[in-house]
């Protein structure tokens, strides 16, 4: 179908969430600043969980305030990202895919993103993503040529500083903010952080 | 480098509770740990007496994550020394092994400790981690069935547990979220009674208050309840909402940061208050 680009904010808050919690399964919501015609822009993401991603309530709580959040702040939800505990298994869970659909619903060219851990090590050429759209009725493989991503280089660059910065912990998700409510999971912090970075690399968000 | 007691300026005491509490509380902090533990290994074993058991235990597992494979072996022939025919030992040799991803190994290891007791159940979880790691997932359900033989589900597994730690608030809540995501009437409501139960327990779990405020919301837009039955819930979600607003009003003093997420909650509730009257 169309083309989806992946913005480096995006894409190292994923990562950052997924290498924060090696041992459990967590998922987000992908969201975009961009009008809605053309192409996918996802300029940001939104980390939710990293326990019991099958369970209802929380899950259906942070939809709620996202949903709340990006009306304030002109975005929307365009797509669903998550990486399994196991590392050797990339395929989409019942769970994201039931959320996805949700997704789709209101936005139709809605993504599904699976995070692969085997590709998550230091000096992959590849970025670790695999991505899914909807067509004829079901979660289709998307095209690799279809999915940007933009300065790759300069991407995998600010993600390996903010992990030698330390900058990586600064990342809250939904359930680190339930465990401690003082905890903002907008992190403007870390946003404020990772634009500083990619600003050298020519404006390119 | 400078040591975790120079560059944090504290006493081996600090960091022997420190260990503790992160014990105590299950955190799995494990660079931290790794830190934390292996300074204190090496400079005050002597000091440690037989806490240094359980440290050793702890430190290896948390250099297992950190993949310090020099670290964790260490600490296991220590451990190995002092114990040796321990099952418990046994197991950490067998995670070791699993590290490593020597799962046949690992598995061997596993199996002669069921062999031995055959109720070892953290013998039989390690070999359905080996199941999960390697991507069987169906053999790993098969195996955690024939573990679970008893437990027809898992609200049934977390009505045992609560059973034998009624004081522990986390098992309440994720009981309830269960019968929550269960759904119909009649989970609702005990779901709704179980986070009230878990907030009597811990008045400041999160979680328990939004779940009691959407498990009453949920019960009050019911078309199938009684009059009573609405209003009541209808002043169980108004408490809910009134404690959260507290909450994060507190957590919100003086912070400019966390505006976005208080404000996302006051909308939320102000919106949810519309759907239910």
């Amino acid at each position: 179908m169309g083309e989806v680009e992946l913005s480096c904010l995006a894409y190292a808050k994923m990562f950052l969430h997924a290498s924060q919690f090696p041992r459990c399964s967590v998922n987000g919501l992908l969201l975009s600043s961009s009008p809605a015609e053309g192409a996918v822009c996802i300029t940001d993401c939104v980390p939710l969980l990293h326990s019991h991603l099958s369970l209802a309530p929380i899950t259906q709580l942070a939809l709620t305030q996202v949903d709340v959040w990006c009306a304030q702040t002109q975005q929307r939800i365009v797509g669903y990202y998550q990486a399994n505990a196991c590392v050797s298994d990339s395929s989409p869970t019942p769970c994201a895919l039931k959320i996805a659909e949700k997704i789709f619903e209101q936005c139709n060219n809605a993504v599904l993103l699976m995070i692969d851990g085997e590709k998550m090590f230091p000096g992959c050429r590849v970025p670790p993503i695999v991505m899914y759209e909807r067509k004829d009725a079901r979660w289709a493989l998307k095209d690799k040529h279809t999915i940007m991503l933009r300065q790759w280089e300069e991407t995998c660059s600010v993600v390996n500083q903010l992990f030698s910065s330390g900058d990586q912990a600064l990342l809250v998700d939904f359930d680190s903010h339930l465990d401690d409510i003082t905890k903002d999971w907008t992190n403007p912090k870390l946003n404020a952080k990772i634009m500083e970075l990619v600003s050298p690399a020519n404006g390119n968000v | 480098m400078s040591s975790v007691s120079e560059l944090y300026d504290v006493t081996w005491e600090e960091m022997r509770d420190k260990l503790r509490k992160w014990r105590e509380e299950n955190y799995r902090n494990s660079e931290q740990i790794v830190d934390v533990g292996e300074e204190l290994i090496n400079e005050h074993a002597s000091k440690l007496g037989d806490d240094i058991w359980i440290i050793y235990e702890q430190v290896m597992i948390a250099a297992l994550d950190c993949s310090r494979d020099d670290l964790a072996w260490s600490c296991l022939q220590e451990l190995k020394k002092q114990f040796p025919d321990s099952h418990r030992v046994k197991r950490l040799a067998g995670m070791r092994l699993e590290a490593l991803e020597r799962y046949e190994d690992a598995n061997k290891l596993y199996d002669s400790i069921l062999q031995d007791d055959p109720t070892n159940t953290a013998a039989r979880k390690r070999k359905i981690s080996i199941l999960r790691a390697q991507g069987k997932s169906s053999e790993a359900i098969r195996e955690l069935n024939e573990y679970l033989e008893h437990y027809a589900k898992a609200a049934f597994c977390l009505e045992e547990l609560m059973m034998t730690n009624p004081h522990n608030h986390l098992y309440c809540e994720q009981y309830a979220e269960v019968k929550y995501t269960q759904g119909g009437l009649e989970n609702l409501e005990l779901a709704r009674k179980y986070f009230a139960q878990a907030l009597k327990l811990n008045n400041r779990n999160m979680r328990a208050l939004f779940g009691l405020y959407m498990s009453a919301s949920h019960i009050a837009a019911s078309p199938k309840v009684s009059a009573k039955v609405k209003k009541d819930n209808v002043k169980y979600a108004a408490w809910a909402t009134s404690q959260i607003s507290r909450a994060y009003q507190m957590a919100g003093r003086g912070k400019k940061e966390n505006k976005c997420s208080v404000k996302a909650v006051e909308e939320m509730l102000e919106s949810m208050q519309i759907t239910m009257s």
